[in-house]
């Protein structure tokens, strides 16, 4: 089986032309991202997630490794045929309007005259910008520009749908817009790749996540997974190092807080017995309450651990 | 070449038209040639007596006598002269923002991520280029042509052929701006280099006399390698000084070799366009 996304001990390193001073964008990653996927791609900036989809893209070429798309090798032009991209910082010409853009980069893509004509109303329609498809892109607004982007992105009808930062600038309405229709391709069964810094995005619309720190993926899996992890939390006062020991074995984590001692459990019993074996033990009890684990949670504890 | 090489080809075509339409490149040149036309068809007056001799009025003052073969070449000339001076000059620095442009972080990504191959966009960009410098040097030198002929009879060859020269000239710079454009991204930069050279060609084509001059061996091979190795925009001027003038052209040589410095350099431009990051 071909993956949409297929990366094997991909390497990045800029070297510097003067100086020879090396920079290890990108540090052997390995990905796999399967045909219809919802796939988010989170990282702190500067962990190498822009290089990465370049090289995707061939924007980019791999110091080591290779980058493999629908089982094409992505230098392939013929790669690219399937990928609609939007970039983040886009800079479309100011001087097209958002009909000739979408025509221009329709027929980068290969799409006929006649086909382009016929997709270009449609797409307008779908992003909010039928009316807007004949003044020029320099008088548009930022979420303006990046409902045309894209609208672009779509114009092929691409199998793999990379977008880096849907939604910046994107109002919240424009933004529930922009998540249906993503839904809807995603129901169509296009792959959609998803570069953003926006967690809570990230949660509500993708099914897999990896984590990239300093150049490598640092966490990866399903995001309902990842965020299993919910419990209840216990934080208590002057706890005999005997009882915190008793109890550590029990709990899921122990962290030490302003000289307290926080417990998380798996479930409200152990919680329970845990409160009442501290109060036996005259051991005041700070807080108690119950705890969900986000993606947030899990994106700060991956980075922090690195 | 295939429906869909030429379909990507002359969407990158239309988008330099577009962007020359944008930056009013295009309007600028077609305006000061539309204002040349329109001073030859109504202000200049040429009467012909004979077939043979001319009276030329300009602004009232009239100028009897004059051989009308000879008239129309010296305008011909005078207007490949402008164009393969001031004209080049003025292509050039309206060109060097073109290629550049291509190349801001935000465009060349969403660019490269069509499936079109590097050199194809390059070469789409270059070819779109040269049309629009095409698209003026043609029109000025065809309407001046045919209202000459119109007034006077003369049908002069040589000078259509001109604007043929007059645009390969341009190509052939053109293929800097890109080198340089793909180098170091910058306007000003490619319109530095391109002007150096178009200033050292009258310089070097003195290569003989310069050779007397010099001393050393050594200098004398710099200025021989550099002559030969650069365009020869000077003696190309030449040349379409002949062809208008319908003189003999006793060599070739500046044309072939500009064209090997072309090629070379395009084809490093390609070549250093395909590896590079963005």
């Amino acid at each position: 089986m071909s993956f949409a996304i297929e990366t094997e001990g991909l390497v990045k390193i800029f070297r510097s032309r003067w100086s020879g001073k090396e920079v290890r964008a990108v540090d052997g990653i390995s990905l796999r991202v399967e045909r219809g996927a919802t796939f988010g791609l989170l990282g702190p900036n500067g962990a190498g997630k822009t290089t990465f989809v370049k090289m995707l893209l061939s924007c980019a070429r791999p110091t080591q490794g290779r980058a493999m798309v629908f089982g094409r090798d992505s230098r392939e032009a013929e790669a690219r045929r399937p990928i609609g991209y939007l970039p983040e910082n886009h800079r479309f010409p100011t001087y097209m309007t958002g009909r000739g853009m979408l025509d221009f980069y329709g027929a980068l893509s290969g799409m006929e005259s006649a086909a382009r004509r016929k997709r270009i109303p449609e797409l307008l329609a779908m992003v909010g910008l039928a009316e807007w498809g004949d003044v020029r892109l320099g008088k548009y607004s930022k979420g303006m520009l990046q409902r045309v982007g894209l609208a672009q992105a779509l114009m092929h009808a691409p199998s793999l749908l990379i977008l880096d930062e849907p939604s910046d600038g994107v109002d919240p309405i424009g933004r529930v817009q922009i998540r249906d229709i993503l839904q809807a391709l995603e129901q169509q069964g296009v792959t959609i790749f998803l570069n953003s810094h926006l967690l809570a995005e990230v949660e509500l619309f993708c099914h897999d996540v990896a984590i990239i720190h300093r150049g490598r993926v640092a966490l990866e899996g399903k995001v309902k997974d990842l965020t299993a992890g919910s419990g209840y939390r216990v934080e208590a006062e002057h706890v005999p190092e005997r009882v915190e020991q008793e109890l550590r074995a029990k709990a899921m984590a122990v962290a030490q807080r302003n000289g307290n001692v926080e417990f998380l459990f798996g479930s409200r019993d152990e919680a329970n017995q845990a409160v009442d074996l501290l109060r036996a033990e005259h051991c005041a009890i700070e807080s108690m309450a119950r705890t969900a684990s986000t993606l947030e949670d899990v994106f700060v504890r991956t980075v922090n651990e690195q | 070449m295939n429906s869909r090489t030429l379909r990507v080809t002359a969407a990158l075509v239309r988008d330099t038209f577009r962007e020359a339409f944008a930056r009013k490149i295009f309007w600028g040149f077609f305006g000061c040639s539309t204002a040349l036309v329109l001073f030859f068809i109504f202000i200049m007056r040429i009467d012909v007596v004979q077939g043979a001799i001319a009276t030329v009025s300009l602004f009232g003052n009239t100028s009897r006598g004059e051989d009308v073969q000879r008239l129309v070449r010296q305008v011909h000339g005078a207007i490949a002269a402008f164009l393969f001076t001031a004209g080049m000059f003025l292509a050039v620095f309206a060109s060097a923002g073109l290629i550049p442009s291509v190349f801001e972080p935000g465009r060349i990504e969403l660019l490269l991520s069509k499936p079109v191959e590097r050199y194809h966009i390059l070469l789409g960009r270059y070819a779109g280029n040269v049309l629009v410098i095409a698209a003026n040097v043609l029109y000025l030198v065809f309407a001046i042509w045919l209202i000459f002929g119109i007034k006077t009879g003369v049908w002069t060859v040589g000078f259509l052929w001109s604007s043929v020269l007059i645009v390969y000239t341009f190509a052939v710079l053109l293929t800097v701006v890109v080198l340089v454009g793909v180098l170091w991204e910058s306007a000003a930069v490619t319109t530095m280099v391109t002007f150096g050279i178009m200033i050292v060609s009258p310089i070097l084509a003195q290569q003989v006399t310069l050779e007397r001059l010099l001393t050393s061996e050594t200098s004398r091979n710099i200025v021989r390698g550099a002559y030969y190795a650069l365009p020869k925009v000077f003696d190309l001027g030449r040349i379409a000084r002949s062809l208008v003038l319908g003189s003999p052209i006793d060599d070739w040589m500046p044309v072939w070799s500009s064209a090997l410095f072309g090629v070379a350099v395009l084809s490093t431009g390609i070549y250093v366009f395909a590896r590079k990051n963005y």
